[in-house]
């Protein structure tokens, strides 16, 4: 570290240079685990919420939740500690003022999916519902009277509930009576009973029976199959990972330049009896500082950005997700800097003399 | 015994139609507190010379001895150690750390290596060199006189027991070389080190106490230049 820290020092513009890079990478890196996982949570909050195993859901609606027609009597919790049921409408909710795009989920009230509510009541009466609290922040509020693309019908919001997105949509909450009259009006008939899934609690999914027509689905899988969920995951992960290979290669290209620059005084050193090993381990040592340094500030940016963006961009860091990420990084310039170790190994001490 | 022995030292570069004997088969002594100049003409084999009786490259055929040790016997490794135990070389091109200022250059010595000069030691080395207000300079900011003593400083450093110089006044005026050369005599007898300087400045070798003449790879002992005057 005496070599490597001293170099630094009496070169401040040239690891300035290669420390700058690795900020801007690692800013990059850091902004857009952040923008993926903001994402994410956008998609999956609300079953998150849950806190389920599985999901059972007809075999032909091909992991769509909407698609998913059955009867609430088509399972009796056959293999499982817990289970309810779930019915959903999506629609364009209106207060007047506000449009915005949402999920209506029945729940039973006494059901684990019920979500606790962070402000104002439970829904009791027909028509009431519990939203989620992006609504509050894009203009909604407790006793809103909202209005529905497909119905006559009208909800009111008696309540707020945290963390509660469906494929990047907010979620209004109330019971099976409610969502019936919006989707067949007044005149349902009881015995209708159609419900879109079961949401199910067990220690082992293998061992649930249902009837052929259903499918038991793990909920990460259900999760994957969200529209869109994963083509958006993958390409902002790709974005993630090539960066990782770009940080990799442009510290070894800088490192190695470096090194080239350096072979007539590592000949020296060489000469002298200092082993290769001093000297390759002074050249990791230094790739180690600036690459801490680098993702370091990286980290920084990021997070400061974070605070500063509008809510419309779903930045969502997560430091442990940021953390690994950061550990690869410097993780992977230290690989880079192996080329140079190489290049030190191979140095013939005779450069050391002159012909 | 002698600190450094070559014997039957051949080196061949190249085979076939390209063949070069950059050193004819030698035999070469050093004892301890004698001061040896090599001279010849550029690319009669002085370095080649130099570079087998430091370990730096092996021979085609015969055995370098320092201190006993075959090198042959050698791994690399163990031959870097050996260097930096027993040799102190002093290189044409000044052998300092760019980034290093003088101080720290002695320093990076004590963190590869056990058994260097104490602190008074290397004080009273600086103030026989006359480096010691240069301490907090860099190479840079050195003249060519001041970074050769520093050189000199830096082979001394580490105690070795054979101090091998390649044209150790090489740019330097002939006052400094003379100074240079006098300074090298002297910690020659005083810490009694067997130091071989490599130059083609025959105005130096008069204080020498043998002097080698290397013509086209054949190392040859010459009577004193001045008895010949």
């Amino acid at each position: 570290m005496f070599l490597a820290w001293n170099e630094i020092k009496n070169n401040k513009l040239r690891f300035l240079l290669v420390t700058g890079v690795l900020v801007l990478i690692s800013y990059l890196v850091f902004f857009l685990s952040g923008l993926a996982n903001g994402l994410e949570q956008l998609n999956r909050e609300a079953v998150d919420k849950w806190e389920a195993d599985g999901i059972i859901l007809t075999e032909e609606a091909d992991l769509r939740l909407q698609q998913s027609i059955l009867s609430a009597d088509d399972f009796d919790g056959n293999g499982v500690d817990e289970y309810t049921e779930l019915t959903q409408l999506s629609a364009i909710a209106s207060n007047g003022t506000e449009k915005e795009n949402v999920y209506i989920f029945a729940v039973k009230e006494d059901s684990f999916i019920m979500p606790a509510v962070t402000e104002g009541n439970v829904f009791m009466d027909a028509g009431e519902v519990i939203a989620d609290d992006t609504l509050k922040e894009n203009g909604f509020a407790i006793g809103d009277e909202l209005s529905l693309s497909s119905t006559d019908e009208t909800l009111e919001i008696v309540g707020f509930t945290d963390k509660a997105r469906f494929n990047a949509a907010p979620v209004l909450f109330t019971d099976r009576n409610t969502l019936e009259t919006l989707q067949y009006g007044e005149t349902v008939e009881e015995a209708d009973d159609a419900v879109n899934a079961f949401v199910i609690r067990t220690d082992n999914l293998g061992r649930v029976e249902t009837d052929e027509a259903l499918q038991v689905v793990d909920t990460e899988i259900f999760i994957k199959n969200l529209p869109g969920y994963t083509e958006q995951n993958l390409t902002l992960t790709w974005m993630i990972y090539f960066l990782f290979i770009i940080s990799a290669v442009v510290l070894a290209i800088f490192l190695y330049v470096l090194t080239i620059q350096k072979i007539s005084i590592f000949g020296v050193m060489k000469a002298q009896g200092i082993s290769s090993g001093y000297l390759a381990r002074s050249v990791i040592g230094q790739t180690f500082l600036l690459s801490l340094a680098g993702v370091w500030i990286g980290v920084v940016l990021a997070v400061v950005t974070g605070l500063f963006l509008p809510a419309a961009v779903p930045v969502a860091f997560n430091y442990i997700e940021m953390l690994i990420y950061g550990i690869v990084l410097i993780a992977v310039s230290v690989i880079g800097a192996f080329i140079s170790v190489q290049t030190i190994v191979r140095i013939d001490p005779l450069k050391a003399i002159g012909g | 015994m002698s600190i450094l022995e070559l014997k039957k030292v051949q080196k061949i570069f190249g085979s076939g139609r390209t063949k070069v004997e950059a050193m004819k088969k030698t035999d070469f002594e050093a004892e301890k507190g004698e001061l040896i100049a090599v001279i010849g003409p550029s690319g009669s084999g002085k370095s080649t010379f130099l570079s087998l009786a430091g370990g730096l490259q092996t021979p085609t055929s015969g055995e370098v001895m320092i201190n006993g040790t075959a090198l042959a016997d050698l791994a690399e490794k163990k031959r870097a150690k050996l260097r930096l135990k027993e040799i102190g070389f002093v290189l044409q091109a000044s052998n300092l750390v760019p980034y290093l200022n003088v101080g720290q250059q002695m320093q990076l010595l004590n963190k590869v290596k056990k058994g260097n000069m104490r602190k008074e030691e290397a004080e009273t080395l600086y103030q026989t060199l006359g480096i010691e207000h240069l301490l907090h300079h860099f190479p840079k900011d050195l003249s060519g006189g001041e970074k050769q003593r520093v050189a000199i400083a830096k082979a001394l450093y580490t105690n070795p027991s054979i101090i091998l110089a390649d044209e150790p006044t090489a740019s330097l005026d002939s006052d400094r070389a003379f100074e240079v050369m006098n300074m090298l005599k002297e910690i020659t007898k005083e810490k009694q080190k067997a130091t071989i300087v490599v130059t083609h400045d025959t105005r130096l070798i008069d204080d020498c106490d043998k002097v080698y003449k290397m013509i086209d790879g054949k190392l040859e002992l010459q009577e004193k230049i001045h008895h010949m005057i």
